[in-house]
């Protein structure tokens, strides 16, 4: 019997492993009335952006897309889209509606650029989106309709040695079922291109991954940061790392072994299935807000010594497979992996395990993260404002 | 309260075409270290003191040769190595380190 778990189909052919009533914020001028309206209603998640108008260029790009992006999420059951500029809340609520979402526009120039107007009539267009979405039920759907986002921070030898190649099975299993999977964290692959490239679909696709990493790693050196010196540095070489590659392939082990489809830019959605790399910044924040509004679904995040952050859309499973912090952090980790680092579990018993782990919360079982309010959106910044 | 289960294995090989293990807890010279690979358990003699985490030749590795993990290249011997012997930045090259140590 082929794994499965219960989703919410879209009419946009996605699935949610959540039905979240989302009120979203366009613009920092109207986060905290964002924040006032989701206080108001149960279950709501809020996500504000802190910037606007004024951005230029690949920053506006990048923001337009990412809000479109968040509102129309697989995970959204309905939106209550606020800001300012008229023409950017549309837009934004018009991408939802175009996914089959139910949305709603408030524009702070339309409450007479009265924000506790704008609250009233957010909780009120909230509340009856709310019931409405609460009617929505969850059907059976194959592990093609997951798309993960595969995350590390705060990593140490039990990362690469057990939870991220532990991901990588994972991430195999969703892939060879017709699902997909991003990484990202590009500072990651330096040492590891010649891995990366060799799983890559195509020639395009391995010159990209190999000028993300050059790019990434010039990036630094402009700034005055030497990625490759002294990397690993004194702690890693003494805790067991020989050298940037085998730190690296610790790392990128979370992607499993599925051909490189493509890369995309940071919070771009891929084309299709499959096993996919994003050009993204390490600062898990940005990373996970990227995978999100690229249209993943359910996040996998390993850490080492422990790392509370979670994405607020996204069901975000915390995985540690170091015996200390699996002592320590048993209101973080959704899932312990101690015993395979320990020797007394085989590494695929532990994949099995996960995958249980993995169907359930996509089939609603909450996360320590979610229960605990951990969540926020971060999208990244590249320039000036005017 | 019962104990935890004794260890099955003390080293983790990761993939097939790896030339190295990785170890679960400090191992001694003499220890025959039960080691779990993609394809089973294999004994190996330790020959030399390895810290946890670190890496354990499982064969016989030349000089110049690549020293294998996840699958890939990590490195290269800078003298051949021997079954058991400890394998870390003093008989191992990163092709990529720049830093003023090598």
């Amino acid at each position: 019997m082929a794994a499965s778990f219960l989703g919410y189909p879209r009419a946009d052919g996605t699935v949610g492993t959540r039905n979240h009533l989302l009120v979203l914020s366009v613009t920092g001028l109207t986060g905290p009335a964002a924040r006032r309206i989701g206080r108001q209603i149960l279950g709501a998640v809020t996500v504000t952006m802190p910037y606007g108008s004024g951005l230029l260029g690949r920053d506006r790009t990048v923001h337009e897309r990412a809000l479109k992006g968040l509102a129309a999420h697989p995970n959204v059951g309905a939106v209550v889209v606020v800001g300012g500029d008229r023409a950017k809340v549309e837009a934004v609520a018009g991408a939802a509606e175009r996914a089959g979402r139910p949305a709603e526009a408030l524009v702070l120039d339309r409450c007479g650029h009265d924000s506790l107007v704008l609250t009233d009539r957010g909780v009120r267009a909230a509340t009856h989106l709310a019931r409405r979405i609460s009617r929505a039920r969850r059907e059976p759907v194959g592990l093609d309709a997951l798309f993960l986002g595969l995350e590390c921070g705060r990593s140490d030898p039990s990362s690469g040695l057990v939870a991220n190649p532990l991901l990588g099975r994972i991430a195999d299993r969703v892939v060879e079922s017709g699902g997909g999977a991003v990484i990202g964290e590009t500072t990651e692959w330096l040492g590891a291109e010649a891995v990366l490239t060799e799983r890559a679909a195509s020639p395009q696709v391995a010159e990209a991954i190999r000028a993300a990493a050059a790019r990434r790693e010039a990036l630094a050196a402009a700034a005055g940061i030497d990625l490759t010196y002294n990397n690993p540095s004194e702690t890693n070489i003494e805790a067991g790392l020989s050298s940037i590659e085998e730190k690296s392939l610790g790392a990128v082990a979370k992607s499993g072994s599925s051909s490189v489809r493509s890369l995309v830019a940071y919070g771009e959605p891929p084309a299709g299935p499959g096993l996919h790399v994003m050009d993204a910044p390490a600062y898990a924040p940005e990373s996970l807000t990227g995978f999100t509004t690229a249209g993943a679904n359910l996040l996998l995040f390993t850490t080492g010594v422990g790392n509370s952050f979670t994405s607020a859309l996204n069901p975000t499973i915390k995985v540690s497979a170091n015996p200390e912090t699996c002592r320590r952090l048993t209101d973080q980790l959704d899932f312990t992996a101690s015993e395979v680092f320990e020797g007394r579990e085989p590494l695929e018993a532990a994949v099995g395990r996960l995958m249980a782990v993995v169907l359930e919360v996509a089939s609603g079982a909450l996360t320590f993260g979610e229960v605990l309010l951990e969540g926020e959106e971060v999208i990244s910044r590249f320039g000036e404002a005017l | 309260m019962t104990a935890a289960p004794a260890p099955e294995h003390d080293a983790l090989v990761l993939d097939r075409a790896d030339n190295v293990a990785t170890v679960l807890r400090a191992l001694a010279p003499g220890e025959q270290a039960r080691v779990q690979t993609p394809s089973g358990m294999v004994a190996l003699q330790v020959e030399e003191a390895i810290p946890l985490c670190h890496k354990v030749a499982l064969g016989e590795i030349p000089a110049g040769a690549a020293i294998v993990k996840y699958g890939a290249p990590i490195g290269r011997a800078l003298t051949a190595i021997g079954p058991g012997q400890h394998v870390h930045v003093h008989n191992l090259k990163s092709e990529r380190d720049r830093s003023s140590r090598r």
